[in-house]
């Protein structure tokens, strides 16, 4: 079967098993490697893309759901790395190994386009599936409340 | 008494059997994983006492973990046998469809995964806040299920054919990933929800438990 | 120490790093430590830089990484103190991850090693290309050296009138003799400008744009994916198998058997059955669609229930000793009170966000492997084991790890793509899932201790005994290990200031039955939390305060001798005692930091309940207070914490900062839910569904970090924030609770 996908704003036309979950056609597939496997049952959100807006965990995802749509991966969040989150996790130091984090940008992206002026239980609330070994919380509420401009009281 | 072994079959409650259940010393005892067919109530003549007992067999399905885990009585569902909540945390949101970022179907698809134990089935989401059942007795229960506010906005007859078709009702009978089902199948539960309201929909007393 | 850098020319060498033949190539030799030279032990005669350095003709300064960069940010860290002595603009310095090749001496990233490994190699290295650049531009000037200075990427002439790049100065510096380590002078610390200040991520940029490059996120042409099915047990091996159904699923092109390791298990694959397919996905259905038969083997026998009651059984029998002063039983024995209590803590796994991951190509006699791997010479050694061919044929390329903890210095998984790819003709990157890092990781040890302290009639401890029972990490590596030795004791019981005239530690026997691997602080986990829960249980017991107690328990400020603890020596984690002594003083200040940052005398004014805890581990010194709270259903959750290290001198603040901040997140899970369990040898445990971590909204609102300015040798970062989070947490609960939490994860005790 062959799918139709837009990714990143480029038309894709796939001839993969439909129920190939969208991690691996990004993967695998098209070489979007920016997108992660964490634990390929959505428990640890490092697969988060954007379908239509919307966040999904692309380990779940099976890619004929994206057929006729749009994705949005870690490598399309901005054009040259500049969005406001990806500006606030570089001059925070938000990653310590990294492999988490496009996952967490992508929820916290999709948190700000939806919420603009997040408080910390939403921010809680919204990456509540992304696990970070590191321990890079803290950094993470805080870098996205300074991407949304919003003081952070501690 | 035969209610003791009624009781017994039924998964081991513990509570006394009130007047209602003491009518039913003619009905079997059923294995926990399956519903006591139609025609078995057929031995209770008065038709309220077949209705209350028609509810009794139903809640089984309502408050099966299956079922009850999505009516929560919080923001949050349950999973497993209802003991925890859903891993990891989510929240209903303004529609009862997640929050930004964690919405149900960002995860779960219209049917179940295999290999990633993900269950799904078409329009996966939380009942809303006035549609909980976890904590509830049979008969609030009922109650509620009779009362359109708290019911979905539902007629009696819209209840038996969401209960008998709908498929994220049909879900809590093929959860998939060794998840034990609700008992009985759909039909036969819908089948007992209609007997139910042609019986006139009566409650169980505030004690009565299945 | 006189360790004197060398010139490379070596052009293989060169080449493989992309750099020019005719720059200024440095790497440092350290002069072959007395070990390493005792009789019957041949030192290795190639050149073993452990710092490289290279100026090119046009300016541009490489500095080659050859520790893993998992997090910890090693790679924005090291070349900032090379530049420093350098005098190097940061914006002209590029760095190259390294190899694995013993030419760079030690590259296990691990025991929290690199800096305070390094840090005066890294100093020396780039003083000497400083001090070979300036006395080419002084005999270009006719000026003596002490006429020139180098900073900002140049030399300057002091009086401020000329200056030479540092790329004109290449050609004529390669041609002098590189000098004598006493002519080569470090700068003063206060001249090392960026050493200790804020320091730029360098791969914060990669990070957040999906381009850095982890191990999975390498292709070849041609490759295949490989998805193995492993015994459940290890040491366990396939009885046959059927491979029907597997191979008809589209895009699976073959399944191979893999050799069924031998004891000791090192560093050998699990064995088991590899399904290679064209993706990922192709190769996960068809490892699902295999039906195998497995026998068990030896291991299976293993309940870690039953070994948890056979562990606490053998520390309530004496043990052998491994710390002794004073005579601890007639103490007991005559004490007016003795308080004692006994902890377990079991099996965790490392669980890094990126599970194990390695391509391989075996073509042509050479053999090439990419893997996210904290051991690049361990990988190199079983590659060519595996593949047939001697270590100069085969390259490990190490890639950014997504973690490590411990689980990626071990070379299985790279065994397993070095044996796939050599079988199948054809590239093959292993793929572990998460439910094959749960189940078949080098676990961390379950452990039992029991403490007992005596006091006297006024209250004051006069003896300490300190009991531990676990299985060693050497059983890994070793037949006949039956339990711990003295030396895996170094990590929190050898090491602990006491001021208590009688002092004994013993350890019991303890038979391993799972592979047995090193995890984040490793020993001190368990060490420091039935030392750090005891402390408070000894406080409450003397009916004192639990902060006053530790500090009397430790004793004034000293450095502690090894007659002292008892012991004839201390591991030190490799470092001499005189250089890294343990020093009461400097615990004891961490302490007393930490309670007053945290408000400590006023929590109760304040109606906090503060839980403290202070630990010596890999060199460093960090003390730790949580406040617990109770949330609206009546679950315990740290809601702030403050951390107080003194890691010595430190290179990059924000790093130590962060590593902090992380260890109390990693430190919670482990503390509050962390738990591998075994049933008839296989883990119960498959997926963060069932191995619990924290999550963003468990994370405490803030966590302070407080870091000891100091110029004391540098100590570790990396592990030593771990050890004393699980004891706050305990005590914090005991405040919150009255509950003492004697078995770990708490949320078998307490609801977390």
């Amino acid at each position: 079967m062959s799918i139709r996908v837009r990714v990143n704003g480029v038309e894709q036309e796939l001839d993969v098993d439909p129920e190939m979950p969208l991690l691996w056609a990004l993967r695998d597939v098209l070489g979007l490697t920016g997108t992660k496997y964490g634990c390929g049952q959505a428990l640890c959100g490092a697969c988060s893309v954007h379908l239509d807006g919307q966040v999904v965990r692309a380990c779940v995802t099976p890619i004929r759901r994206a057929d006729g749509r749009e994705v949005t991966t870690i490598e399309g969040l901005s054009p040259d790395g500049g969005h406001p989150l990806q500006r606030a996790w570089v001059e925070l130091g938000v990653p310590q190994c990294g492999f988490c984090q496009s996952g967490q940008l992508m929820c916290a992206a999709a948190l700000l386009a939806k919420k603009p002026q997040p408080t910390d239980a939403d921010i809680d609330q919204s990456l509540a599936g992304n696990l970070c070994r590191c321990g890079t919380y803290t950094r993470i509420r805080a870098a996205v409340k300074k991407a949304a401009g919003v003081p952070d009281s501690k | 008494m035969a209610s003791v072994v009624l009781l017994a079959g039924a998964g081991g409650c513990r509570r006394q059997p009130d007047s209602d259940a003491t009518r039913w010393e003619s009905l079997p005892p059923v294995d926990a994983r399956d519903l006591r067919p139609l025609d078995v109530f057929q031995r209770i003549e008065d038709p309220a006492q077949r209705s209350r007992a028609l509810f009794l067999e139903t809640s089984r399905v309502y408050l099966h973990p299956r079922c009850s885990n999505c009516h929560p009585d919080g923001d949050s569902p349950y999973q497993d046998s209802g003991e925890t909540l859903h891993n990891p945390p989510v929240t209903r949101g303004p529609e009862d469809k997640g929050v930004v970022g964690m919405e149900c179907a960002g995860c779960h698809q219209e049917k179940n995964l295999e290999l990633a134990r993900v269950p799904g089935a078409p329009n996966w989401h939380v009942a809303p806040r006035s549609m909980s059942w976890v904590g509830k007795s049979p008969r609030e229960l009922c109650e509620q299920l009779k009362d359109s506010k708290r019911n979905g906005g539902k007629t009696l007859e819209q209840l038996v054919e969401h209960n008998a078709h709908d498929e994220l009702v049909a879900w809590g009978w093929a959860p998939g990933s060794g998840r034990q089902p609700a008992p009985g199948t759909q039909a036969q539960f819908g089948a007992l929800v209609a007997a139910w309201v042609a019986t006139g929909a009566q409650c169980p007393s505030e004690e009565a438990r299945p | 120490m006189s360790q004197q850098p060398v010139v490379f020319t070596r052009r293989s060498f060169l080449e493989g790093l992309n750099l020019s033949v005719g720059g200024l190539a440095l790497g440092l030799v350290p002069t072959v430590s007395a070990e390493a030279a005792a009789p019957g032990v041949k030192s290795a005669p190639e050149l073993r830089p452990n710092v490289f350095v290279h100026v090119a003709a046009d300016g541009l300064v490489t500095i080659v990484c050859h520790r893993s960069e998992m997090g910890q940010g090693i790679r924005s860290s090291m070349p900032v103190v090379v530049a420093d002595e350098l005098g190097a603009d940061m914006a002209r310095v590029k760095v190259v991850q390294a190899v694995g090749d013993a030419v760079y001496g030690d590259q296990n990233t691990d025991g929290s090693s690199s800096i305070r490994g390094v840090f005066q190699d890294l100093r020396r290295t780039g003083a000497t290309a400083r001090t070979m650049l300036v006395a080419a531009a002084a005999k270009r000037w006719k000026v003596k050296p002490e006429a020139c200075e180098a900073r900002e990427h140049a030399v300057y002439l002091r009086d401020g009138q000329r200056s030479l790049g540092f790329g004109e100065l290449v050609a004529d510096a390669v041609k002098l003799p590189v000098p004598k380590a006493e002519a080569v002078q470090l700068r003063p610390l206060s001249e090392l400008r960026r050493v200790g200040s804020e320091l730029p991520l360098l791969d914060g940029p990669a990070y957040v744009t999906g381009k850095a490059v982890f191990g999975a996120d390498v292709k070849l042409p041609g490759m295949l994916i490989a998805v193995v099915a492993r015994p459940p047990v290890v040491g366990g091996k396939v009885a046959r198998f059927d491979a029907t159904r597997a191979l008809a699923i589209p895009g699976v092109k073959q399944v191979l058997e893999l050799p069924p390791p031998h004891r000791p298990y090192l560093f050998q694959g699990w064995g088991g059955v590899a399904v290679l397919a064209e993706n990922t996905w192709a190769a996960m259905r068809g490892r699902q669609a295999l039906d195998i038969t497995w026998e068990n083997g030896p291991n299976e026998s293993y309940d870690s229930e039953k070994y948890r009651v056979a562990l606490l059984e053998s520390v309530r029998a004496p043990g052998k000793p491994a710390r002794s002063v004073g005579d601890v039983d007639k103490a007991l024995a005559s004490a007016a009170r003795v308080v004692e209590a006994e902890y377990y803590a079991p099996h965790l796994s490392h669980a890094p966000m990126e599970p194990p991951v390695a391509l391989a190509r075996v073509a042509g006699g050479v053999c090439e492997v990419w893997a996210a791997t904290q051991h690049p010479q361990a990988a190199r050694t079983e590659a060519a084991k595996t593949a047939g061919l001697p270590e100069d044929k085969v390259t490990v390329n190490v890639t950014l790890l997504g973690g490590g903890f411990g689980r990626k210095s071990k070379a299985d998984f790279v065994a397993e793509a070095v044996f796939l790819a050599k079988t199948a003709g054809v590239p093959v990157r292993v793929q572990w899932t998460r439910e094959d890092d749960i189940r078949h990781d080098y676990y961390h040890s379950a452990s039992a201790q029991k403490l007992s302290a005596g006091l006297d009639a006024q209250g004051k401890p006069t003896a300490w005994l300190h009991r531990t029972s676990f299985p060693a990490i050497r059983s890994t590596f070793s037949e006949d290990v039956t339990g711990p030795v003295a030396r895996d004791l170094n990590q929190g019981v050898l090491d602990l200031a006491l001021d208590i005239p009688n002092v004994r530690a013993e350890m019991g026997e303890a038979l391993a039955k799972v592979r047995i691997g090193w995890l984040r602080s490793v020993n001190n986990i368990f060490h420091a939390y039935a030392v750090g829960s005891f402390m408070d249980e000894l406080a409450h017991a003397r009916g004192v305060d639990p902060r006053d107690n530790l500090l009397e328990v430790i004793g004034p400020a000293r450095k502690v001798s090894v007659a002292e603890l008892g012991v004839t020596t201390l591991p030190n984690y490799g470092a001499p005692v005189e250089a890294h002594p343990v020093d009461a003083g400097r615990l004891r200040r961490v302490i007393e930091r930490v309670t007053e940052m945290s408000g400590w005398n006023e929590r109760a004014k304040n109606g906090r309940t503060l839980g403290l805890a202070a630990h010596r581990s890999f060199l460093s010194y960090v003390g730790v207070v949580v406040s617990m709270t109770k949330d609206a259903v009546g679950k315990a959750r740290v809601d702030e914490a403050w951390v107080v290290v003194d890691a010595g001198l430190v290179v990059n603040p924000d790093r130590v900062r962060s590593q902090m901040e992380g260890s109390v997140i990693f430190g919670m899970s482990l503390a509050m839910y962390g738990s591998i369990t075994m049933k008839e040898g296989a883990t119960e445990q498959s997926n963060f569904r069932d191995y619990r971590l924290v999550r963003i909204a468990d994370a405490p609102r803030a966590i302070h970090v407080d870091i000891v300015r100091s110029e004391e040798a540098p100590g570790g970062v990396g592990e030593p924030g771990v050890p004393p989070v699980a004891p706050a947490i305990v005590n914090a609960i005991f405040a919150l609770t009255g509950i003492r939490v004697r078995e770990l994860p708490i949320i078998r005790t307490v609801p977390v």
